[in-house]
């Protein structure tokens, strides 16, 4: 079955930051990931904000962020852009993302 | 004393003395210098990274003559009355403020690439260790026969956003019912390929939503074809039916002549008189200070090294965004965003103990044909066989839902805050 992502994606985000405390320690490689964050911070918000239609990345467990990622590289989630960027990560390239969000805390709205 | 010298200068977004650049030694020379020319897109973000991510161990300092930007993309929303020109403009004092980049608000007039030092336009010598250009484009304005820098409030491009955005739209709005638009579309390469089609559907929106319902807009392209073609020609005829006309060169044989005076277009086919707007987007190249600095090969443009965006004319340099040769990537905001990324690294690793990881590039370039209809085309990229080539592309499909695409320009916005936050924030 094929989640709709824009909706499924903020509640797992919810339930990531309920989770956070509790996270199971970093396996991935942090410096890698990053630097591969670069291409997804060019839409989804370093700070943990929504906009847009681009939902929060920020803080969530680990192994759900893996889960998420390789669900859009298997194509089972509908959006060209994340299959083509989730395309080409491998394992380690996707646990050293997952360990980067992971890492930071969501920040309070400005303004 | 030290540091009260180097807190006044951090704090300053405006150099006051030549001495307090030209001489490194008043500052100790404990810290290597980054230059970067451009607070486009691509200098923005290159600045902000090798800043961000050195910690305080780099002297960056950004060389851009302007206080604020306001960026190209999304300006033919300001067209289309989708956005205004506040919210597509942004300054500079939060990256002096969060990362201590310097801002040096002159122009650069001459890379020294011997000495290894910038020239100002005050004459002030700025040394650096790496060097990054990011000048984005200039315009070729010799490239349509009749038409020059005198004519472009007459004849406006709005090819570099700001006041000849705001011209263009009050031409826009002036147009009457029944009023002929003519759009000069550019040869390639040039910046934002299927900017020319998204700008000629908001003029269409605009007209459309007016009442102007007898206004037409006729887009005369030196190109076979253009990005996302099949989309932008189904939108037109879906939404604007009659309104566009697309001719391509076989058809037209080429723009003769244009005459401000007259607001006329000579083409081959056919000769356009007293239109109400004529949009010149004429050829273009890189900006002048990569030219003049011997980075640009005849093409125009630079070329550069796609494993770590560093010119091939010069190490110390590197040239991001439009003014480089990036092989697949389009000339666009995300794809400077992208390359200057990966220059950032590989300066930080060559200047600090930081890790460079193979180069990878990005782009998406959402357009926005009707309310609530955008179409995206996009991919990614990585070094091989000597450019950057694509690794996997998408583009939008005929016949996608109205929902999809509803969602589609909910991504745009979305993109639009972080990329600019990601840039300037």
């Amino acid at each position: 079955m094929k989640m709709r992502p824009l909706i499924a994606l903020p509640m797992i985000a919810m339930a990531a930051s309920c989770l956070a405390a509790r996270a199971e320690p970093a396996k991935g490689d942090r410096a890698l990931g990053e630097y591969l964050a670069g291409e997804c911070v060019a839409c989804h918000q370093v700070t943990g904000q929504a906009s847009g239609a681009v939902p929060p990345i920020v803080a969530w467990p680990e192994d759900q962020f893996i889960a998420v990622m390789k669900s859009y590289k298997n194509k089972d989630r509908d959006n060209q852009i994340m299959q083509t960027l989730a395309g080409r990560l491998n394992t380690s390239e996707i646990e050293a993302l997952a360990a980067y969000f992971g890492s930071l805390a969501l920040q309070p709205m400005k303004n | 004393m030290l540091m009260n010298r180097r807190r006044m200068l951090v704090g300053s977004s405006v150099f006051g003395s030549a001495l307090a650049l030209g001489a490194p030694v008043v500052l100790g020379q404990a810290k290597q210098r980054v230059v970067v020319i451009g607070g486009g897109p691509g200098g923005a973000t290159a600045a902000k990274y090798i800043a961000k991510d050195s910690g305080g161990a780099l002297d960056v300092v950004l060389v851009e003559p302007a206080s604020q930007f306001v960026t190209c993309f999304h300006s033919n929303l300001y067209l289309g009355g989708f956005r205004s020109l506040q919210s597509i403009t942004h300054g500079y004092d939060k990256l002096t403020a969060n990362y201590g980049i310097r801002h040096a608000r002159q122009m650069a007039t001459q890379i020294d690439r011997d000495k290894k030092q910038v020239v100002l336009a005050d004459g002030t010598r700025l040394s650096y260790d790496r060097l990054v250009v990011s000048p984005g484009i200039d315009l070729k304005y010799d490239s349509v026969p009749g038409w020059g820098q005198a004519h472009e409030e007459t004849m406006p491009h709005a090819w570099k956003a700001g006041k000849q955005t705001e011209i263009l739209k009050a031409r826009l709005d002036a147009v009457p019912n029944g009023g002929l638009i003519v759009m000069i579309a550019p040869p390639n390469p040039y910046r934002c390929p299927p900017g020319p089609y998204e700008r000629v559907s908001m003029m269409a929106h605009v007209l459309k939503s007016a009442g102007k319902k007898d206004a037409k807009i006729v887009i005369i392209d030196p190109k076979e074809s253009f990005s996302k073609q099949g989309l932008f020609q189904q939108g037109w005829d879906t939404y604007y039916p009659g309104m566009v006309e697309w001719l391509g060169p076989k058809i037209h044989e080429g723009v003769k002549s244009v005459d401000p005076k007259t607001n006329t277009v000579e083409t081959g086919f056919e000769t356009y008189k007293n239109a109400a707007l004529v949009n010149v987007i004429p050829a273009q190249m890189a900006g002048k200070i990569a030219r003049d600095s011997g980075l640009a090969n005849g093409s125009g443009f630079c070329a550069i090294d796609p494993e770590t965006m560093r010119s091939t004319i010069d190490a110390n340099i590197y040239v991001l965004g439009d003014a480089c040769i990036a092989g697949d990537m389009p000339k666009s905001a995300f794809a400077a965003n992208s390359q200057a990324k990966v220059a950032a690294m590989n300066v930080r690793a060559e200047l600090t103990s930081a890790r460079a990881f193979p180069a990878r590039y990005a782009n998406t370039c959402w357009s926005l044909i009707a309310p609530d209809d955008t179409v995206k085309v996009g991919g990614s990229y990585a070094s091989k066989d000597g450019k950057i080539a694509a690794v996997e592309t998408f583009v939008s499909k005929n016949g996608e839902t109205q929902t999809m695409r509803k969602e589609q320009q909910g991504e745009n916005m979305g993109w639009y805050a972080g990329i600019t936050n990601d840039m300037f924030g």
